[in-house]
């Protein structure tokens, strides 16, 4: 066919798509997403500004579950411990997950395989499994300490293991942890290891390696891991219940309170959207950051 | 001119297989060296222990005399080229080739100035923001060479950084490079599996086979004088032709070979038997009529821009024969014709049967 | 060639990370098996007396079969919708290519709590009355993202020049879909709606909020932890495990034979239509 009629055929199949084509295909996902995503999202704005009844809203539109939620001292505190325990776990997620992706790309050999599958498998363990063996593990009576009695380490069981943020934040490292390593090891595949070879070659030893090359190339996808443990583990309203007590406590735990206990909605969804408000700010400020520091869209060479 | 640097007795083995077998070097300060040799010949291997990412089983390596065998890559005063890019993408050029220096914590007000040598040694003034995707596969490689060069290193080495480029580029890029190499004076170490590339480089080349050093010299001597079979095979077109050592005769032997019968002159230590003579087909000349050489029948003719290459049936002889002529000193000979084969017996090479020789 | 450089740091972060993560999985599965009961060392016997008694509950039975009839409608939801979605986002060059793909990807960057509650009083004001229903529903909303996200990759990954020989052959875009596309994605969708099934079985967080007087069985398993050392809580989730694990077995397994086999489906239908 000759190179004229090959293009003009070409646009005829491309316009064919841009006039109604693949998008159409998109409109049942679309709807279903309106109807049951963005509607509730919208009715669920409008709700914090309402007044509160009981598991029910009415009346004029107001800011006092606003008010209430920032004036309450209890919720700063919770609002801190959210903020404290979602820090830690994004960090120490991160920190334990970047020597593991360095490892699978670079050092695994033939054991990368084997290693990637045991990593990803652990995510079928169910969240709620995982809390319930942290809160079996971590007790007085649990089976670290009886473990370590047994073998004659301690004599009396250590007791600030559970029910606290410490309690939590491990909880929530285990079951992030597979993900970061996923992302992390996604994030790597684009660096060579004669890119790195180039490096030592011009005289960095590990730790320059690490600083100058490795991390400023994965610092966007370790920011957006490091935001989705930040984000997921700050809200988190189960961990903290089962695992938290009361130096543990989160702000979670408030919402859902108030969502299906208290049944005062405004108030719930005022917490809700002022901690969502806060995560969208740290978003902000990290795509801001990494757009600063020229981080923000590496292209790669092949 | 000193050695810059000295391989002792290089052996490396992977498991049971043996990559090097004692490799010995040395190579002078200044020189254009290459190694020269097939796919997994050790050539790499070779380079890579030099850089220090290998540590060879056995051997040493000195740089200026110094043991350098059990250093980290980045503690030798050593840099390398790699074949495919590896500018580092979050960088600017500027940055690149500044890496090196910044590492070595040269100061601010020195650093822009290097770069900027580096830069106009590599004709790449004004690049200086531009980062490696905006970048051609000729001008990654250029700045590859600035980023290595800018930190002023004993020996610079090159894994074939031509292979990945098109043609026409790497013929650009091979001038560039001896350019680079006259301007700065510097000791290259260069490794390549083309052999017209080696030829067109180096100062010295060393032909690596199965991770032995089949011959160390310069292109005109490896050209004229292969030292073993390989060496003819590899490094520029050869007609190898198994012949049988008949009679000899003080300073002359025989060889004879179905209808060829030459007298030439006899090389150090060789004997009666089986041997190989190799004639490059540039000095083999075909005649449509006459009474020189042995009757063969053209086989084959390509054109070649410079001349013609031909390729004979001579009986007897287990290949055709190759033949180049210039499109200026005979008009081509037809495929099918019969022609008479011959070369100037002083224009040849006699080299002993070795088992193995394929 | 050195393939691999040496870490021994590296290598031991890895080895303890892998402990860390298998201990706690591995130690609730062994106490289910506990003679005694107890949570603690040391560990006195076999017994398979809790399994008898979960599977005798009927709550028990009752929450797994809500689970897991959930969790299908889900999972065929999810394929049908995701995988035109899927093809419709990576072929379209419209504009609204971006805000689609964004309206996509919304819930997964939102925690679950704050999807559960706007849907909670989202469906009391249509007085939609809470029950599996609403489960399903808040389950699609949660799983599209993730199996879009594997069908959608997937397609960008595939050589559009199959898909164009056909219809210059003249096929019809849904004949093409079916004997061009489909060929070569579908042991990935097999795998995405595998996970699909297990993330909707496994889903509480959002479940919590939705949820009427049913169980599920995260729900099941709640409602057992608030209560005191109930060891019927190790055989559960021992179950639930399982259940998942094979799940992401398949998934795993069929997402690697696409890579392999993608090779082998086209060929048949390039070695006849195409010269």
């Amino acid at each position: 066919m000759s190179v004229v009629a090959h293009e003009a055929k070409e646009s005829a199949w491309r316009s064919r798509e841009l006039r109604l084509g693949p998008l159409a295909l998109t409109l049942p996902a679309v709807l279903g997403l309106i109807v049951f995503f963005l509607a509730p999202l919208a009715a669920f704005v409008l709700y914090s500004f309402l007044t509160a009844g009981l598991f029910s809203v009415s009346g004029p539109l107001t800011l006092d579950a606003y008010r209430q939620a920032v004036s309450s001292g209890v919720n700063g505190t919770l609002a801190v411990n959210s903020f404290v325990v979602g820090i830690c776990a994004a960090s120490v997620t991160l920190a334990v997950s970047l020597p593991i992706a360095y490892w699978l790309r670079y050092a695994a050999g033939r054991w990368q395989t084997l290693v990637l599958f045991l990593i990803t498998s652990t995510l079928f363990a169910s969240y709620l499994v995982r809390i319930y063996a942290w809160r079996s593990i971590l007790g007085e009576n649990g089976l670290l300490n009886s473990g370590l009695e047994r073998l004659g380490l301690i004599d009396e069981p250590l007791s600030f293991l559970l029910y606290n943020r410490f309690s939590v934040t491990v909880a929530l490292v285990h079951i992030f942890l597979p993900y970061v390593v996923l992302v992390l090891y996604a994030g790597l595949q684009p660096l060579t290891p004669a890119l790195l070879e180039s490096a030592e070659d011009l005289g960095a030893n590990a730790w320059k390696r690490w600083r100058r090359v490795i991390l400023p190339l994965v610092a966007a996808p370790a920011a957006t891991a490091f935001l989705f443990v930040f984000v997921l583990s700050a809200a988190d309203y189960v961990t903290p219940q089962f695992l938290g007590g009361t130096n543990g406590a989160m702000l979670g735990v408030r919402v859902q309170a108030a969502m299906t206990g208290v049944g005062d909605w405004p108030l719930g969804a005022a917490l809700s959207l002022l901690m969502l408000a806060a995560f969208v700010l740290c978003y902000g400020l990290t795509a801001l950051g990494l757009r600063l520091l020229r981080l923000d869209r590496i292209r790669f060479v092949t | 001119m000193s050695d810059r640097l000295v391989l002792e007795e290089i052996t490396h083995r992977y498991g049971r297989e043996v990559a090097l077998d004692g490799v010995s070097l040395a190579i002078e300060e200044g020189e254009l060296v290459t190694l020269l040799g097939p796919s997994g010949c050790g050539k790499t291997t070779l380079l890579r222990i030099v850089a220090g990412f290998v540590r060879p089983s056995e051997g040493r390596v000195l740089l200026e005399g110094r043991d350098v065998t059990r250093a980290a890559p980045y503690r030798r005063p050593v840099n390398m080229v790699f074949q495919r890019s590896t500018l580092f993408p979050h960088l600017d050029v500027f940055e690149n080739v500044a890496f090196g220096l910044r590492i070595a914590g040269v100061p601010r007000g020195e650093v822009g100035g290097r770069v900027a040598d580096a830069l106009a040694l590599v004709r790449l003034h004004g690049f200086e923001r531009r980062r490696a995707h905006e970048l051609s596969g000729g001008q990654l490689q250029r700045v590859a060479l600035a980023r290595a060069l800018v930190n002023r290193p004993k020996v610079l080495l090159l894994d074939e950084p031509l292979s990945a480029l098109d043609l026409k580029i790497r013929l650009e890029m091979e001038a560039e490079l001896r350019r680079v190499h006259r301007e700065t004076g510097a000791t290259f170490v260069y490794v390549t599996h083309d052999q017209r590339e080696a030829l067109a480089l180096s100062d010295r080349i060393v032909v690596i086979n199965e991770g032995r050093v089949e011959q160390i010299g310069t292109p005109d001597e490896i050209y004229r004088a292969p030292a073993s079979v390989f060496a003819a095979r590899f490094v520029g077109d050869a007609n190898v032709i198994p012949v049988e050592v008949v009679g000899a005769d003080g300073a002359s032997v025989t060889v004879v070979a179905g209808d060829l019968r030459l007298a030439i002159r006899r090389p150090d230590g060789l004997g009666r038997g089986p041997a190989w003579l190799v004639v490059r087909p540039q000095l083999v000349r075909l005649a449509q009529n006459g009474d020189a050489g042995v009757p063969g029948v053209v086989r084959d003719l390509a054109f070649r821009g410079t001349g013609f290459s031909y390729r004979v049936d001579v009986p007897g002889l287990p290949d055709p024969v190759k033949a180049e002529m210039s499109a200026e000193s005979a008009p081509p000979v037809d495929v099918g014709s019969d022609v008479r084969v011959s070369w100037d017996p002083a224009a040849c090479r006699l080299l002993p049967w070795e088992p193995g020789d394929g | 060639m050195d393939a691999r450089r040496r870490s021994p740091f590296t290598a031991a972060v890895t080895l303890v990370a892998l402990v860390f993560l298998f201990l706690p999985l591995v130690l609730v599965v062994l106490f289910s098996f506990h003679k005694t009961g107890g949570l603690s060392f040391p560990f006195k016997g076999f017994s398979l007396r809790w399994y008898r008694d979960t599977f005798g509950s009927f709550e028990f039975r009752e929450a797994l079969k809500n689970s897991a009839v959930v969790a299908v409608c889900v999972s065929v939801a999810t394929l049908v919708l995701g995988t035109l979605a899927a093809y419709g986002i990576s072929r379209t060059t419209s504009r609204l290519r971006g805000p689609i793909g964004l309206l996509f990807f919304l819930p997964i960057t939102l925690p679950g709590l704050f999807i559960g509650i706007a849907m909670l009083v989202a469906f009391r004001r249509v007085e939609l009355q809470l029950s599996l229903v609403t489960v399903a529903i808040a389950h699609f909303v949660y799983v599209f993202p993730f199996f879009l996200l594997i069908a959608k990759a997937t397609l960008d990954r595939l050589d559009p020049a199959l898909e164009e020989a056909a219809a210059d052959l003249g096929a019809s875009p849904f004949r093409v879909f079916r004997k061009v596309t489909l060929p070569q994605i579908w042991p990935i969708l097999v795998g995405a709606t595998s996970l699909a099934f297990a993330l909707s079985f496994d889903e509480f967080i959002i479940t919590f909020f939705v949820i009427g007087s049913d169980s599920t069985l995260p729900m099941y398993i709640w409602s057992s932890l608030r209560r005191t050392i109930d060891p019927s809580i190790n055989v559960i989730s021992t179950m639930l495990m399982l259940i998942t694990l094979l799940l992401w077995v398949l998934a795993f397994v069929f997402t690697l034979r696409a890579g392999r086999g993608r090779a082998r489906a086209v060929e048949p239908i390039l070695g006849g239509e195409e010269v």
